[in-house]
């Protein structure tokens, strides 16, 4: 090619003109995709298993071990009382008090995440055997054990759980999903006030109003010295003339805010119904 | 988005108030030359002076053509460089923007013309605004004096070949001032260089076209193509080998494309004498390199390759075919055909648009004017479909020519995808020690042939 | 608040432009020169002109500035300022993890990030005094090998982009995509692989990447060959290359060169056989030289380093042993008190870490000693007398990447 000049550019143009030719490995990006490897980790996702759950668990190990700090996990609770944050607490006001308050040591308000007191799981495990140790029977083993138990203990949960082979997370998500199964230890008495709209416009909520007053509660929990509890009942189609109250199943003939005032106040007072007023 | 009130006519209204407009415009116009005596004689006043003076308009008819053609010609030389330099690289190119992309360019000049276009600080601003002109000026002039096809030319003058290359040394000077007025260092020298290439390279370019010269005798262009006339073999580039090598590769140094183009050379001094300049204004330099591209590849193909002749004599096909060679003489235009191209175009373009404007409300009305200006392009395509069948010659002669010119346009191409570049010393080197002398010695020989051969014929 | 009025230095014209300031348009620097190099550097004799080739630059290699002082076309003196890509990756070490410092040093040498990843892991090894399983080791000689190959396949296309050439770069990305695909499979990620680990690598060889690994290795040296006959026989690429930037051997070992350039001179010195680590003792392959020591001369022995590695990498895949692929250690790293120097050799020279310990799990200081930066040193000393268009060929053929030059 020394004695030619020029030889080496035509030879440089040939596989040019030769290239030009061949078929080209360019991928049509939305039309064809390039595969991608299973070991890729450029997408950042949440990834979900074959039942359809998630699979992270938010342990934070992650988080944690991030050299740069750029993960960020938050996490709200199913009925949406706490927000959980973890990630540089320097970055977010809002964050900061809540990951100060985990780092704290003082509880954080999440009947879960508390230790859990053993129980006596004689009963439960009559239950269980009774519905066969089915998940899908779920509710009825939890309306059982609250009925065996006054409430459902979170011991109780963790033995469903292990019995029935059904994932922690989904019987929990049972259980805080309907209203008349509580985690909490009920109060001695329970006053239901009926929301629906027919007793709104004859003024449920002033009565909601007065009741949580007098106990020193806000609607779903108890007197803090456990002798009422206030809850919403569904609609019965009662009386179309005043709100829909009971005590204990009992219908309330005086459903007005002064008489409910009253009742709560004896009830407090005294820890003991007084039966149908 | 506030609405003008014309935009709130009615359909009726959109074709109405024109109209009108148009009507009373015409009216009093109408009034007032009947009125003063004028408008009886205006039409033979303007027949009569126009042609009087009938090489004055087809003169410049034929430079408003020349205009017009070169933007599509530097946008299809725009595309094709895309494409053809991305399949070498083994990739595809654009193939999105229209079918196989060939609205790139296209969209390309309209996104230059959307660019925000300023002046630096300190630059020399009436140089700064002049030099893009100049240097697309030096390249469109060089058309006027290219056959395209038998008779389709736009001059045709005796020292044609001259006049393009004093043309061409014009942009010498548009360089100089693009790289001098921005007040930038890296433009300076681009500017330097350029100006050295392009001056070391004419002296080959012009030497070596000096034996083809000879050997037509003239320097028209036409005759020069009308010379090489009959069978491939008669083309130039058989008895002037050497000269057509030399030339090829000084046109490349000319054109300031790779191997040689270090005024523009991106890697090293980014962008050279056109790093100040953004918008329609690099649109300007931009568009003026590959109208020289097209111009260096046309000028080769003219002087050596025998221009628009095809290279077997295929008139007889032709005739069996049935097609009629040389029918309609495009020289010939009559006036009245000159004023209709004139007043034709825009008035078909409206009528055109005027259908699709008020079916589509939602049409603006410059859009409505673009989707007319296409229809009347496929008519006139559709037009001189119908010119080619009756004046054969010139359209063949026309493709032939146009052929042979993307040929040579696309190895031009084709060399700036595989070629790096060469540094200024050596290009220096290469134009003085050895095309210099190349093209000197060609043209020696040429002479000594030339004589030797008349006298052996007697 | 206006800035006081200078009195205007530039050798080009004072007088024309009395009323811009000349802190904006002038190279030299308001205050008095400081040191005896910029006396030297910033008195401009007649005729001369210092131009900038500035961070923002299509070909510099990464963000580096270079203040030139031409006389026309011809280099008189060279300033390179580095520091626009620093990041302050030691000190960002010096606040981590023993762990978390290997994806700091990732993006160092971002082209072959494998090399930058393996360095302060052999040094954390050392200190631990862990022995590495030889299946990691291996994997790890495989790793290393396929990021250089596909690293010199980009020098390649890159020193014919910086000429002009704007065909090889593509197909040296074609080889370094089939390169870095198959290192997604095995690795998980395209460029900062994140794959060595103290003690071993992350995750074993999978199918994914052998079908990816041995289709390449059916065509492997054949495609490079043929891509790069476009500028081997070129005669304006050698024209260009030939004979520039050459640097003889006292010169060479003076400026602390390693890898390409240093070998280019012939001086046959490889950190894989002058203080061989992991597996390299046992495995054959030959150190290439050149005698030039130009420009022409370090991109041909890339193509030969090229030829080797893949020599390597054959004889990897025929060794390679079972195995565990990382050692058992405590999850939390705390390395005895001390110091240990590692270096290895990566594509651009030798590349070492001085890691010191204190017995925490933090190192106490990581000091990088990347190649490019010693390797960038000499472009001071080559390029005056050249020409402007002849710096981006050295440059491109001493092969800095500036991530490693700036840290």
């Amino acid at each position: 090619m020394s004695f030619v000049p020029g030889l080496g550019i035509l030879k440089g143009m040939a596989l040019t003109f030769r290239n030009m030719l061949r078929l080209k490995p360019t991928v049509q990006y939305p039309e064809e995709v390039y595969p991608v490897a299973p070991r890729h980790r450029g997408r950042l996702l949440l990834l979900y298993d074959e039942a359809g759950a998630l699979k992270c668990e938010t342990c934070f190990q992650c988080a944690q071990a991030c050299p740069i700090e750029c993960i960020d996990m938050g996490g709200v609770d199913t009925r949406d009382r706490y927000h959980i944050h973890w990630g540089p607490a320097e970055q977010y006001g809002e964050r900061r008090e809540e990951s100060a308050l985990r780092r704290s040591g003082r509880p954080v308000p999440d009947a879960t995440a508390t230790p859990f007191e053993p129980i006596d799981t004689a009963a439960l495990d009559v239950i269980l055997a009774d519905e066969a140790y089915d998940p899908r029977h779920m509710l009825a083993i939890l309306g059982r054990t609250q009925e065996a138990y006054g409430y459902l203990p979170v011991a109780a949960l963790k033995h469903i759980s292990h019995a029935t082979g059904a994932w922690y997370a989904e019987v929990y998500g049972t259980a805080t999903f309907y209203d008349q199964l509580r985690m909490a230890p009920a109060g001695a008495h329970v006053l239901a006030i009926c929301l629906c709209p027919s007793c709104t416009f004859r003024g449920a909520g002033r009565v909601l109003a007065a009741a949580e007053a007098a106990a020193s509660t806000a609607l779903g929990g108890s007197s803090p010295e456990g002798a009422v509890r206030l809850e919403a009942t569904a609609c019965h189609g009662a009386s179309p003339a005043a709100v829909f109250v009971t005590l204990d199943g009992a219908v309330q003939a005086e459903p007005t805010a002064k008489g409910i005032t009253d009742l709560v106040t004896r009830l407090r007072a005294g820890h003991a119904p007084v039966g149908r007023a | 988005m506030v609405s003008r009130p014309w935009q709130r006519l009615s359909p009726a209204g959109r074709v109405l108030l024109p109209l009108g407009v148009v009507a009373g415009g015409l009216g009093v116009v109408f009034l007032g030359g009947v009125s003063s005596g004028i408008l009886p004689n205006l039409w033979s006043w303007v027949y009569e002076a126009l042609s009087d003076n009938l090489p004055l308009l087809r003169f410049v008819v034929a430079a408003t053509a020349v205009l017009l053609f070169t933007v599509p010609t530097a946008f299809v030389i725009i595309y094709l460089e895309m494409k053809v330099i991305a399949l070498q690289n083994l990739r595809l190119g654009p193939n999105r923007q229209g079918p196989w992309g060939v609205l790139a360019s296209t969209l390309h000049g309209f996104k230059v013309l959307a660019k925000e276009d300023f002046t630096p600080t300190g630059a020399d601003v009436p140089v700064f605004t002049l030099a893009p002109v100049v240097v697309y000026l030096a390249s469109v002039m060089s058309f006027l004096v290219i056959p395209f096809a038998p008779g389709l030319f736009a001059q045709d003058m005796n020292l044609a070949l001259l006049y393009f290359f004093a043309v061409g040394g014009l942009g010498v000077v548009g360089l100089m001032m693009a790289g001098w007025s921005s007040f930038n260092k890296y433009s300076l020298l681009g500017a330097l260089r350029a100006a050295a290439q392009i001056i070391s390279y004419e002296i080959p370019l012009t030497l070596s076209v000096v034996g083809v010269v000879m050997l037509a005798g003239t320097l028209s262009l036409n005759t020069i193509v009308h010379q090489q006339s009959g069978s491939f073999l008669d083309w130039y580039v058989f008895r002037q080998p050497l000269a057509a090598v030399i030339f090829f590769i000084a046109a490349t140094a000319e054109g300031n494309r790779t191997p040689f183009d270090l005024t523009e050379a991106d890697s090293e001094i980014v962008a050279g004498f056109a790093t100040e300049y953004s918008g329609m204004r690099f649109g300007f330099f931009f568009f003026a390199e590959y109208v020289n591209v097209f111009i260096l590849s046309a000028l080769t193909v003219t002087l050596f390759l025998g221009g628009w002749n095809a290279p077997l004599d295929l008139t007889p096909v032709w005739q069996a075919l049935g097609a009629h060679p040389g029918a309609i003489d495009l020289g010939g235009l009559g006036v009245g055909l000159l004023i209709a191209l004139l007043v034709v175009p825009p008035i078909l373009t409206v009528l055109l648009a005027l259908p699709f404007w008020m079916l589509f409300t939602r049409l603006r009305f410059w859009q409505a004017l673009g989707i007319g200006f296409l229809c009347f392009n496929a008519l006139v395509g559709a037009a001189v479909l119908i010119w080619a069948a009756f004046s054969f010659d010139a359209v063949m002669g026309l493709l032939w020519f146009l052929g042979k010119t993307y040929v040579f346009v696309v190895i031009f191409v084709w060399m700036r995808a595989t070629l790096p570049r060469v540094r200024i010393d050596q290009l220096m080197g290469f134009a003085w020690k050895w095309l210099l002398p190349a093209s000197l010695a060609n043209l020696f020989v040429t002479a000594l042939a030339i004589l030797v051969i008349a006298q052996v014929r007697g | 608040m206006t800035a006081p009025e200078t009195k205007v230095r530039s050798l080009d014209d004072p007088t024309m432009f009395v009323d811009t300031p000349a802190t904006i348009y002038d190279a030299i620097p308001p205050y008095p020169p400081r040191t005896e190099r910029e006396a030297e550097f910033y008195t401009l004799r007649d005729g001369e002109m210092l131009i900038n080739i500035g961070p923002q630059h299509p070909s510099t290699h990464g963000v580096l500035r270079v203040v030139l002082k031409i006389d026309g076309e011809r280099i008189v003196d060279l300033d390179p300022v580095l520091g626009y890509l620093h990041r302050g990756v030691e000190k960002i070490c010096e606040n981590s993890d023993w762990h978390m410092v290997i994806s700091h040093c990732d993006p160092l040498e971002y082209i072959a990030s494998m090399f930058s990843e393996y360095v302060p892991v052999l040094a954390a090894e050392k200190l631990l005094d862990v022995t590495v399983p030889r299946r990691a080791d291996y994997i790890r000689v495989l790793a290393c090998e396929l990021n250089r190959i596909s690293s010199h396949a980009l020098f390649m296309g890159w020193l014919a982009l910086d000429l002009g050439g704007i065909t090889p770069i593509l197909y040296g990305f074609l080889e370094r995509d089939e390169i870095v695909e198959m290192l997604a499979a095995l690795t998980g990620q395209r460029l900062l692989f994140n794959y060595m680990r103290i003690g071993g690598v992350n995750g074993d060889l999978n199918h994914e990447f052998m079908s990816r690994l041995g289709d390449w290795m059916s065509h492997a040296l054949r495609r490079i060959e043929d891509s790069m006959t476009l500028i081997n026989s070129n005669e304006i690429f050698v024209g260009r290359t030939r004979g520039l930037g050459r640097i003889d051997r006292q010169t060479a070992l003076r400026m602390c060169l390693t890898g390409p350039p240093l070998r280019a001179t012939g001086i046959p010195y490889d950190v894989r056989r002058a203080h061989p680590y992991s597996v390299y003792p046992e495995l054959e392959f030959e150190i290439p030289t050149r005698e030039e020591g130009d420009s022409y001369a370090r991109y041909l022995l890339h193509l030969d380093e090229i030829k080797q590695s893949v020599h390597i990498i054959d004889q990897v895949l025929h060794r390679i042993p079972d195995g565990p692929i990382m050692a058992k250690l405590p999850r939390l790293l705390r390395p005895r008190p001390g110091r240990a120097w590692a270096a290895i050799e990566s594509p651009r020279g030798q590349y070492g870490v001085y890691a010191m310990s204190d017995g925490t799990d933090q190192p106490f200081r990581l000091r990088i000693h990347d190649p490019s930066f010693f390797n960038l040193q000499s472009v001071g000393l080559l390029s005056p007398g050249h020409l402007i268009a002849d710096i981006m060929a050295i440059m491109a053929s001493l092969d800095p990447i500036m991530g490693g030059v700036d840290k």
